[in-house]
């Protein structure tokens, strides 16, 4: 029977959706979390950063970590939108709306965390007003602030193609015209976010203080700078990838055909290959230069548990040359499992790099008289980190039900599935 | 480090990354700009339709945007690149012009038991044109068309007058949850309004005279091969995940499918049929 719940006239015609009191009930935990988020964040606003476990000494922990990781796997919106409009890769166009809102949720969730980490949110403005000339931070500031704001105007399309509201003629027709101009907005995107992507890893190659995290580099850029880049370009589709399938399990229906999904996987794979070749290269320079240069040993590094070398095996390992291999090898790609675990450990090897950049490297001592800091978050950090992760999926639940986020869920609703298509997507 | 602030002196850095930063602005902002003065000249123009046809058009599935010639053979694929208007189509008048049409060697099409008289045009949106010796055309739905909704619930016919304009809004029509605009065939000028009862909708005065008016509706020999891939689009329409409704070989559609098919999403189905998605 097709739906008949009161907010049908607001869902896209010939797409089934479940019934709005099931929708309020999925959504109703989430809301929760984000309350009791929202009240932990308030505390850290109202009195002070002293509700959280960091210091001067541990300045940046799950927060910048945060940050540092929904940026990288947000990067799927840009990349997507590089491809599709700038170099015409039209399979994309089935996941693009789907991009452009995770990349919103990343990016407003990263800038909402950096609020109150900034602890005096009202005074946020300065850093546009008086910036930092010498700080890569400046230059990260302003590209999120200005990417955020290309995002929000990526996202009005997709909100004005909604079923209701283009019945106003002054909507349907701005929605058009923008829609056509979009390429420029994603051009726009991609300058922005292949320098904040890569002044975030300049961040840490430049803190000559912090030997563990420095690096050489091409001119003022530090080979972070690079590496940031590549791997965001690197997860970004494999995110995008993740939250489809994951999407298609829990909604029990077909979004996109596996092909595009291949193509993410395939896109994401040969992007990683690089990024796992360029670390290498970077790792083994680091290990027999930059840092003896610096006057440390690398395994001096890795002596302080649990921190140990297991980590870097993992980052490159694990987390990197594995997945690059099941994304690769187009035997394995073509089964889900595969595809899915190769995107699964991509998208947990930028995480785990953002963890070692921001809380391995804040932890390591570099002074004789310093000592070994652990760091534990905080519930009211925690609490607003899950406000994020709540936020993203309130976010992403309301846009999947309301807004046309895979255009080919018509088209395959109708078509049999193939045989290894099946798996993908649970039952029907 | 901007300029108008205490101790800001220039160099190179400043100037690539001020620079790169306010382009950006300049940027985002004048694509904003660009979008709301086309959108407020379209509005001004009464573009609306034709943009909402656009938009539609663009919505629909790639096999549903198929070019009027692949129906005939002509060609294996090919997506339609003028949303259905072939009045401006260059290679629609090269194969016109290299082989007509054949005439229709009856003066009605029996096509699954739907009588599609030859006598007139038809376009892909299930509205039939029919020229009178009045210079007039009359506007009706085609028989699958009429069948799918049956007998309507309401009506919103425009007022005569009103101008409508190819694949722009011709009328509205309600049939239980679903709610669909049925596309203008022509450009003009509605001089008369009928209903279901009179067999015809709207009596119009085209805009263009002549043959050029229709050249962008289906005709003649085109007719059955469209209806059965019609039947066939119905026949996937209807076929929902949790749809039972499957159409027997042989049989001939029923009057009012919808009253015999209540279980399905009409609404998604009209939709479908009336190139509205």
């Amino acid at each position: 029977m097709p739906n008949q719940s009161i907010d049908r006239p607001f869902i896209t015609r010939g797409v089934a959706r479940c019934s709005g009191s099931k929708f309020l009930l999925w959504m109703a935990p989430w809301t929760a979390l984000l309350l009791f988020g929202l009240y932990a964040a308030a505390l850290c606003l109202i009195k002070g950063l002293n509700q959280t476990n960091m210091d001067n000494r541990f300045a940046f922990g799950l927060w910048i970590f945060l940050d540092l990781t929904v940026i990288a796997l947000g990067a799927g919106a840009f990349f997507t939108g590089f491809l599709l409009y700038i170099l015409k890769v039209d399979e994309l166009r089935a996941v693009i709306n789907s991009a452009v809102v995770i990349g919103l949720v990343c990016y407003s969730g990263a800038v909402c965390v950096l609020a109150v980490d900034v602890g005096q949110p009202l005074r946020a403005w300065f850093t546009f007003w008086y910036p930092n000339v010498h700080s890569m931070l400046t230059e990260v500031t302003f590209c999120i602030s200005c990417y955020l704001t290309v995002l929000a105007i990526e996202y009005v399309p997709i909100v004005l193609r909604n079923r209701k509201l283009r019945q106003i003629p002054g909507f349907l027709v701005f929605e058009f015209e923008l829609h056509k101009l979009i390429y420029v907005l994603a051009g726009v995107g991609t300058f922005l976010s292949f320098f904040h992507q890569g002044s975030l890893g300049g961040l840490y190659g430049v803190l000559r203080g912090r030997p563990f995290a420095f690096r050489e580099g091409l001119a003022v850029w530090p080979s972070t700078f690079f590496l940031f880049i590549l791997s965001a370009a690197a997860v970004g589709p494999s995110f995008i990838l993740l939250t489809t399938w994951l999407v298609q399990k829990i909604s029990h229906k077909r979004l996109v055909r596996p092909e595009v999904l291949q193509l993410l996987g395939r896109i994401s794979g040969s992007l990683l290959a690089l990024y796992v070749l360029a670390k290498s290269i970077d790792t083994l320079v680091w290990i027999n230069r930059t840092s003896p240069e610096t006057g440390f040993q690398a395994w001096q590094y890795y002596s302080w548990k649990p921190f140990g070398s297991w980590l870097l095996v993992m980052e490159i390992g694990i987390f990197g040359l594995l997945p690059t291999l099941m994304l690769l090898t187009p035997q394995l790609r073509r089964r889900t499992g595969w595809l899915v675990t190769g995107a699964s450990l991509a998208c947990l090897g930028a995480a785990l790099n953002r963890f070692v950049l921001t809380v391995q490297t804040l932890a390591l001592p570099t002074l004789s008289f310093d000592r070994f800091l652990s760091y534990t978050p905080s519930w009211q950090e925690t609490g607003t980190f899950l406000a994020v992760v709540a936020y993203g999926v309130l976010v992403y639940s309301f846009s999947f039900r309301y807004f046309q986020l895979f255009p080919q869920e018509r088209e395959l609703k109708v078509e049999a599935p193939a045989v290894e298509e099946q798996e993908l997507v649970g039952r029907y | 480090m901007l300029p108008w602030n205490y101790g800001f002196h220039w160099n190179t850095g400043h100037i690539v990354f001020l620079g790169a930063f306010y382009l950006v602005l300049m940027t985002v902002a004048a694509t904003l700009i660009a979008a709301a003065r086309r959108s407020r000249k379209a509005l001004v123009e009464h573009r609306v339709e034709q943009i909402a046809w656009h938009a539609d058009f663009h919505d629909l599935p790639a096999r549903d945007r198929a070019c009027r010639h692949v129906l005939t053979g002509e060609f294996k694929s090919r997506e339609c690149p003028n949303a259905f208007d072939c009045r401006e189509c260059e290679t629609h008048a090269k194969l016109i012009e290299r082989h007509s049409l054949p005439a229709a060697e009856r003066p009605e099409e029996d096509i699954f038991g739907m009588a599609f008289p030859l006598d007139r045009y038809y376009h892909r949106g299930h509205t039939w044109v029919h020229p009178e010796s009045d210079g007039t055309v009359t506007v009706g739905l085609d028989e699958l068309g009429a069948r799918l909704l049956g007998k309507p619930d309401g009506l919103d016919l425009p007022p005569a007058g009103a101008h409508v304009e190819a694949n722009g809004t011709a009328f509205r029509i309600r049939k239980g949850s679903a709610d669909v605009r049925i596309l203008a065939p022509v450009d003009g000028e509605v001089v008369e309004t009928g209903g279901p009862d009179r067999g015809w909708y709207l009596k119009i005065r085209p805009a263009q005279a002549g043959e050029a008016a229709f050249r962008h509706l289906l005709r003649g020999a085109e007719i059955k091969p469209w209806v059965a891939r019609e039947t066939e689009r119905l026949q996937l329409a209807l076929t929902g995940p949790a749809s039972t409704v499957t159409m027997a070989d042989g049989g001939v559609l029923v009057p009012d499918i919808a009253a015999t098919c209540p279980q399905a999403d009409w609404d998604a189905v009209c939709g479908e049929m009336f190139l509205e998605p």
